[in-house]
């Protein structure tokens, strides 16, 4: 089984994020993590190569910086890396970031594409699905189970409160769910050889594309503003003992809120 | 005019509540006689929800293929797509459930065009439109234009508001999309639906969610207990699914769900970032916690500084005694 893993480095969860120049852009505090949907993503690639052998290569386009995110995936067992370095393709919109690695999953070997269900930054979860379709090929979402055994494929997928049980055929994508698997914690020697592993580097026009697709008159979508959270009124306490409370607090979302 | 198709989805024997808030919303946009809006359904359609449909769209369109029964990603793609592209629709909109943003992607890529996901708010009247979408799990908003035609959306439950049922009933046209069972690559095996008949999160007008302050998974029904007597679905930590008190299904977060209720209710409940940024579009919150520096007290309109296991009981009690009243 050769494995293709899609990752993304993103601001760590716990980062800063605040909106700049009027707007225009944003200010993230620079701490950087692989998207944790991601890590569920080369979990489950290595188990797959652990159980069918075969070999798992982790793919990222992002700014030069991503390399980091890459040396993770090493460090946690994968065999190969690349990174497609595009800051303008990286910051775009989905249509071009699925258009980007169809094209560099054009001109792989593989049995089985591995994502996490969506990025932790843009919050899109459409790319996986995208490239799917770019390349012709099926995809299951949101997989909390995957199942490689007798040349079946079954992929269990928890859309809301059903689940799903599917009988998927390769070549093809998953998403991953939190409930795949537990992601491991790389060894050090897995760290050192990954500190010390050759990464090739791509750019969009080795993949047939130009910049200035990624350019403002080349994406499909894109961010006029950014815009703050609308801001909740300051809490008013409920103040007395908890039985006054409590009937204190029925009465507001009856009456005063009337949500109930 | 301009033609808007909203992919309607169907649960158990009725249209899901998305589908009918973006069917009125579209209706309500639709009023400067810019837009003309059909209803599009593809595989089961009980009668109950068809007729239900009817009274909110003057035109439903149902795609019947028997490889179309039941959903697929590449089926459901193309059909839509290709009803898209036929009619030469500008815009393409469906709810943000685990289906709509499952497929629609596909679709946005069958028909050269971009997609704006889990839409929160939009500015229909706008020249060009404008959408407004939620990022870094809602700290910051991003309002997105489009370059290219026709627009592709996946909107949130509960963001638009829901009308009232027409009188006069729709059009109603069968139709097929011609899809070849070699075009489906998925095999549905099995479906689990979930247990329980209450509505789902994501979907929920109403939520009381427990944390870890609840001490153990049979304290819970202090939470349902509550939730049953508001009609409320019941949501979770993920410290609480972590230690198996709650289903995974009940989690709400970063790595969970995102909802979006009329009324979130949280007892013992720290407010983590990661469990806020899964609740924070809520409209009232009202936050039950002892420590009167817990941080979810930042994110609720209401807060009350005390012991859960009393505040709880207390609280169905009072709801049981107006009902009763
Ligand atoms: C990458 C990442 C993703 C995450 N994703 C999610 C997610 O999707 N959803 C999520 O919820 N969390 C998520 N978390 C975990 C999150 O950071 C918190 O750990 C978690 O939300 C805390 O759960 P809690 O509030 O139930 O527990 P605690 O933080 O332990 O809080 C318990 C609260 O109960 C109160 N309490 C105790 N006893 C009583 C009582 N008798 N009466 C009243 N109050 C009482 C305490 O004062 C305390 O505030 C994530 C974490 C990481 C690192």
């Amino acid at each position: 089984m050769d494995i293709l893993v899609l990752i993304k480095q993103v601001p760590d969860p716990e980062a800063l994020v605040e909106i700049g120049s009027e707007g225009k852009d944003l200010n993230i505090e620079p701490k950087f993590a692989i998207n944790l949907f991601d890590e569920y993503a080369i979990e489950e690639a290595l188990k797959i190569r652990e159980a069918h052998g075969g070999k798992v290569k982790a793919i990222t386009l992002g700014s030069a910086k991503a390399i980091e995110a890459l040396r993770t995936a090493i460090a946690m067992g994968a065999d190969e890396a690349m990174l497609i370095e595009d800051e303008g393709f990286a910051a775009g919109d989905g249509y071009n970031t699925a258009l980007v690695l169809s094209r560099a999953l054009e001109k792989e070997m593989f049995d089985i594409v591995l994502c996490g269900r969506q990025a932790i930054d843009a919050d899109r979860g459409e790319v996986p699905q995208m490239i799917a379709q770019f390349l012709g090929l099926p995809h299951v979402g949101v997989v909390v189970k995957l199942d490689i055994a007798d040349g079946k494929t079954v992929a269990e997928s928890a859309f809301e409160g059903a689940k799903e049980v599917i009988e998927v055929a390769l070549p093809a994508v998953f998403t991953a769910q939190k409930g795949l698997n537990e992601p491991r914690v790389p060894l050090i020697t897995g760290v050192m050889k990954a500190m010390k592993v050759q990464i090739p580097k791509l750019t969009v026009e080795d993949l047939g594309l130009t910049r200035d697709m990624a350019g403002p008159g080349g994406s499909k979508t894109k961010i006029l503003q950014y815009l703050p959270p609308k801001k909740r009124p300051a809490v008013q306490f409920i103040e007395g003992e908890p039985a006054h409370a409590a009937a204190e607090a029925v009465r507001i979302l009856t009456e005063v809120e009337r949500v109930i | 005019m301009d033609k808007v198709l909203v992919f309607v989805e169907i649960k158990g024997d009725g249209p899901r509540k998305v589908s009918l808030e973006l069917l009125c919303e579209a209706a309500r946009f639709a009023q400067n006689g810019r837009f003309s809006v059909e209803a599009v359904c593809i595989g089961r359609l009980p009668d109950a929800a068809r007729d239900k449909l009817l009274s909110y769209t003057e035109k439903l369109v149902h795609f019947t293929d028997p490889e179309l029964a039941v959903y697929s990603p590449e089926g459901y793609a193309r059909a839509l797509a290709g009803y898209a592209r036929e009619g030469g629709a500008k815009m393409v909109i469906a709810g943000a459930t685990g289906i709509g943003r499952d497929f629609l992607p596909r679709v946005a890529v069958l028909l050269e065009t971009g997609i704006a996901s889990d839409v929160t708010g939009a500015n229909w009247l706008n020249e060009p439109m404008t959408f407004v979408r939620p990022m870094f799990g809602g700290k910051v908003f991003a309002e997105v234009v489009f370059s290219t035609s026709p627009v592709i959306l996946t909107v949130r439950p509960n963001s638009f508001a829901m009308g009232e049922a027409q009188e006069k009933g729709g059009e109603y046209i069968e139709k097929t999309a011609g899809i070849s069972p070699d075009t489906i690559h998925t095999k549905v095996v099995r479906v689990e639906e979930a247990s329980r008949d209450t509505v789902d999160l994501t979907e929920a007008d109403l939520i009381v969610a427990g944390g870890r302050g609840l001490k153990a998974a049979e304290n819970f029904n202090l939470i349902e207990e509550l939730a049953g007597a508001i009609g409320a679905t019941v949501g979770a930590t993920r410290s609480v699914v972590d230690a198996k008190w709650r289903e995974q299904a009940d989690q709400i977060g970063k790595s969970g769900k995102t909802v979006s209720p009329k009324l979130y209710i949280g007892a013992g409940i720290s407010g983590a970032i990661h469990h806020i940024m899964g609740m924070d579009t809520s409209k009232v919150v009202l936050a039950i916690n002892r420590d009167p520096n817990a941080i979810i007290f930042n994110y609720a309109n209401y807060g009350i500084v005390g012991d859960l296991f009393e505040v709880l009981p207390a609280m169905t009690q009072e709801l049981k005694k107006r009902k009763e009243g």
